[in-house]
């Protein structure tokens, strides 16, 4: 059995992947709100979507990594639509507005997975190789949870990459700073505004998919991972992309610990610590943040 | 939010036909268990003011301060477990104080979330409210010792109301709380309206057209949200009592976000910002929710329909209605 040293290691690896997992879906967040000041009640029951097709793709017989690049697509896809039909229009409205209408959202795509896949807990079966442990300083980690883990770098630096490096990367940066003069400049801000929301909606097909196999697949995940992200975007500071880092792994990290200690009641645990930072710095960490 | 704002102290009057109305309204809500003695629709209206109650509550914070709550139901359920308690471990016969006690201990939850929320400023306040509505739905369903859990609060005994000394009824009586709950609606709902036409209501609606300007002339913005925040959540605290004392039993699907956003249904279909449209809108959905739910279990899907639905074409709701048909008539 594991001693001291390996429960450290173990929770450390744990608070890490969860929070990755947090990151990878309140950045989707923030992009979509930094880019359109709109705030994706159905960011959450996205991301269930993205873990259920993934059970669909992976459970038809297709490899785990076609699944991972194919589900997130879809779910772009799904984003792409609802962006155009619904949220475009409602652009020039007031802000509860764009609340209440993904509200909505949240509830259909709720329903729509219960109406499609069922009540009953899914689970992603994983390839062989992953499915085994690897001894690391005195514990057996599960080799899922790094591949995990290594996946979250890897798209958090392509996502680096994206944002710093390309042209489409620098177009979404410059119109969160200064959407008048991105238009001045000849970029129709109506497409910057569907590409944001459609970058943020693979993000949570994505992390959906990720995630899929860390928890059992169930209708109430999108709803949980809503509010853990809502969490960790309020404390990081809306819209900023480096506070979502920071607060992501904070959170994570309390959330592993205090269902190490006291399991049943982490999530309390969790809102206490969002309620006394938010006392102190009403804006977040880094407070109302820029786009970079 | 383009409505004609009232300007305080002059439009607080009603109109007379408002009146006849009103008087017609409660006249045949007085007769109506006399008249009809069907025991399921005077249950049904008993939970559609209890709601009504609720969505005035939320539009008290939505349509006049601008601040959206996603789960004001919370603050019912926090309400009315509190006056289960109280019922059955402290005191099963003192009805008035367990009352007191749940919208007392609802105030007191309230006020430091809401401290903390109000400083946040108007879109994480509305995400807060998820947050930490949800803290208390996971509160109540797992802590299994004193709220029962999944299974709800059960075994709560009905205590007799009394009124300086004479006994009403029992209120486990459904007539006894149907009349009950139509003095305590309809008082908080005429109380509300003093308060929204007083100078304090037109600062809450000045912070809601413009934040910065209210600021500007020496309005403590802050203070007056929270002000708003503490009616909202002292009316929903009153409609949690209702609630128990209507059904007896509470569970924590009573607090989940799905009864949360069919509370902001109501005030949406009604129409913010103008007390009794949220009204005729718990009216309505309460009964759509009462119909549907027989034929279909996906009731969920179609809320969501029915929302994104309303949002994109009659964000007004049934008070907008009214008011494009009195333009039309002038015109």
């Amino acid at each position: 059995m594991s001693g001291t040293l390996g429960i450290i290691v173990d929770i450390t690896l744990n608070s890490l992947v969860l929070g990755g997992v947090f990151l990878i879906v309140a950045i989707g967040l923030n992009i979509i709100y930094g880019l359109s000041r709109i705030m994706n009640m159905a960011h959450g029951a996205l991301y269930a979507v993205g873990a259920y097709i993934g059970f669909s793709l992976v459970a038809s017989g297709l490899n785990f990594f076609a699944a991972l690049l194919i589900a997130p697509l879809i779910v772009g896809v799904i984003g792409l639509i609802i962006e155009r039909t619904i949220i475009a229009p409602m652009r020039k409205r007031s802000m509860a507005y764009t609340l209440i209408l993904t509200y909505g959202l949240m509830f259909f795509l709720d329903g729509s997975i219960k109406y499609i896949w069922g009540n009953k807990p899914r689970f992603i079966e994983l390839p062989e190789f992953m499915q085994g442990t690897l001894p690391i300083l005195g514990t057996d980690y599960p080799v899922f949870r790094l591949v995990t883990l290594l996946l979250i770098i890897l798209i958090m630096g392509a996502l680096m990459l994206f944002l710093n490096k390309t042209k489409i990367g620098i177009i979404l940066r410059a119109s969160s700073t200064i959407p008048e003069m991105v238009s001045c400049l000849g970029v129709n801000m109506s497409y910057v505004h569907m590409g944001a929301f459609v970058l943020g909606c693979v993000m949570a097909g994505l992390a959906g998919i990720i995630a899929g196999p860390l928890t059992t697949i169930d209708p109430l995940m999108g709803g949980e991972m809503l509010i853990s992200s809502f969490v960790v975007i309020v404390i990081g500071g809306l819209g900023s992309l480096r506070g979502a880092v920071i607060a992501a792994l904070l959170v994570g990290g309390v959330q592993t610990l205090a269902e190490f200690f006291i399991t049943d009641l982490a999530m309390v645990i969790v809102y206490i610590l969002m309620a006394v930072i938010l006392a102190f710095m009403p804006r977040g960490l880094l407070g109302e943040g820029k786009f970079e | 939010m383009n409505r004609m704002t009232t300007i305080p102290g002059i439009r607080s009057g009603f109109h007379p036909i408002h009146i006849v109305f009103i008087i017609i309204l409660l006249s045949g809500l007085v007769a109506f268990p006399f008249v009809s003695g069907n025991r399921f629709y005077i249950s049904l209206i008993t939970e559609m003011m209890i709601y009504g109650l609720l969505a005035m509550s939320l539009d008290v914070l939505l349509g006049y301060t601008g601040l959206l709550s996603f789960m004001h139901n919370a603050y019912l359920g926090i309400s009315a477990y509190v006056v289960g308690l109280f019922l059955i471990h402290v005191s099963p016969a003192s009805f008035w104080l367990a009352c007191l006690a749940g919208i007392a201990f609802t105030c007191v939850v309230a006020l430091p979330v809401g401290w903390v929320q109000v400083r946040t400023g108007g879109l994480a306040f509305a995400l807060l409210t998820l947050a930490f509505g949800m803290m208390f739905h996971t509160i109540v369903w797992k802590w299994y010792d004193v709220t029962g859990g999944d299974d709800g609060l059960m075994g709560m005994p009905n205590p007799d109301i009394n009124l300086f000394g004479i006994t009403i009824g029992n209120s486990g009586d459904p007539l006894v709380i149907y009349m009950f709950t139509l003095v305590i609606v309809t008082l908080c709902f005429f109380i509300t309206r003093r308060i929204i036409n007083s100078p304090f209501g037109a600062v809450l609606e000045a912070i809601r057209e413009n934040e910065s300007r209210a600021a500007f002339i020496g309005i403590n913005v802050r203070k007056y949200k929270l002000l708003g925040w503490m009616l909202a959540c002292l009316l929903a605290g009153i409609a949690g009592a209702l609630f128990i004392l209507y059904k007896g039993y509470i569970g924590p699907s009573t607090m989940s976000a799905f009864a949360g956003a069919g509370v902001l249904m109501m005030v949406l279909l009604g129409g913010m910002g103008s007390l009794w449209g949220p009204l005729a809108g718990a009216v309505f959905f309460i009964y759509i929710q009462d119909y549907i739910s027989t034929m279909t279990e996906h009731w969920e899907i179609y809320l969501g329909l029915v929302v994104i639905f309303l949002v994109l074409f009659l964000p007004t709701g049934f008070a907008g209605l009214t008011d494009h048909i009195r333009r039309l008539r002038k015109e």
